[in-house]
């Protein structure tokens, strides 16, 4: 029964992956500022991987973060939808092809939602984080229905 | 105590201050640096955009039939050098910030644009074609002398140039 309201309130977490703090500063204005809320969309910031639903992915996944995140991705329960935050996720951005970084991002996980940008703006994250919950209401629907 | 209570009131008639953005409209910045737009038809096809990004996002090719400029959103920093270097606007930032793909459009969200070389009217040869920002920054005022001019492969102007003078 808690899975059917689960569909509403999907709640968010955050791993920052070696990021250079812009994006992560972009994700915190979205969340704690009246004028974006992403709470109107029904989401909530958790602290914990274990209740995550939506993933965000910040950073070109550094050498020294990879463990870390393969680590906490295990953590996190299925259904799940994750979202690349930032150019440095989705493709490496000004960092690809550097010696010190393990990225994309789609070489460890199966990323749903790419949101671009350098650093993103909040408007385009809540785009994001929009689309997401889309896929997780789909996701989800799957998941009972097996 | 009374200031409190006109501020108060103050923003009671104010209304919310959360932008109404995945609802509604939102304000953007005419000079917000989003997506990139570029027209080919003022593209001259010299490469500066190419070497002043940071990202490798741009990407130009020449050969034989023309040259192929090609755009990668999900590797594009928005830094806006591109605009700020390209002598004949050809590249600059649109304020579109809608950058949220799904994975399986991550590599379609490109611009991907062609432009073929032209024919020297006198041989043979393929030469860029020229444009009109460019001619403008070159010679000032376009004349009809400049417009045939441009029409020539190096080679033939060269030998145009000779006939008129010796010959």
């Amino acid at each position: 029964m808690l899975s059917r309201y689960a569909i509403k309130s999907p709640w968010l977490f955050r791993i920052n992956t070696g990021s250079c703090n812009g994006c992560d500063v972009e994700l915190a204005t979205t969340a704690l500022i009246p004028r974006y809320d992403v709470e109107r969309l029904g989401c909530k910031y958790t602290g914990s991987p274990k209740h995550a639903d939506i993933v965000l992915v910040t950073g070109p996944i550094t050498v020294r973060s990879e463990s870390y995140l393969i680590r906490m991705l295990d953590e996190i329960p299925e259904p799940r939808v994750v979202v690349a935050i930032g150019i440095c996720p989705i493709s490496g951005g000004v960092y690809r092809d550097s010696y010190s970084i393990r990225g994309p991002l789609d070489r460890f996980v199966e990323v749903d939602v790419n949101v671009s940008g350098c650093p993103i703006r909040p408007q385009s994250i809540l785009d994001g984080v929009a689309q997401a919950i889309g896929i997780w209401k789909e996701k989800i629907k799957l998941f009972h229905e097996a | 105590m009374a200031q409190f209570f006109a501020i108060a009131i103050r923003n009671f008639l104010k209304g919310p201050t959360t932008d109404p953005y995945p609802f509604g409209e939102t304000y953007t910045p005419e000079n917000y640096r989003g997506i990139i737009a570029y027209s080919p038809e003022l593209c001259i096809g010299c490469g500066t955009c190419e070497y002043v990004c940071p990202s490798g996002a741009i990407k130009l090719r020449h050969d034989e039939t023309g040259m192929n400029f090609s755009y990668w959103l999900s590797t594009c920093c928005h830094c806006g050098n591109c605009g700020y270097y390209c002598p004949t606007d050809a590249v600059y930032n649109s304020n579109d910030f809608h950058t949220s793909r799904v994975q399986s459009e991550k590599y379609n969200a490109t611009i991907n644009d062609d432009i073929a070389s032209v024919q020297c009217s006198r041989c043979t040869a393929m030469i860029p074609r020229a444009v009109d920002a460019l001619l403008a920054r070159a010679y000032g005022e376009i004349t009809d002398k400049v417009r045939h001019r441009v029409t020539l492969c190096p080679d033939c102007r060269r030998l145009e140039q000779f006939e008129r003078m010796y010959l």
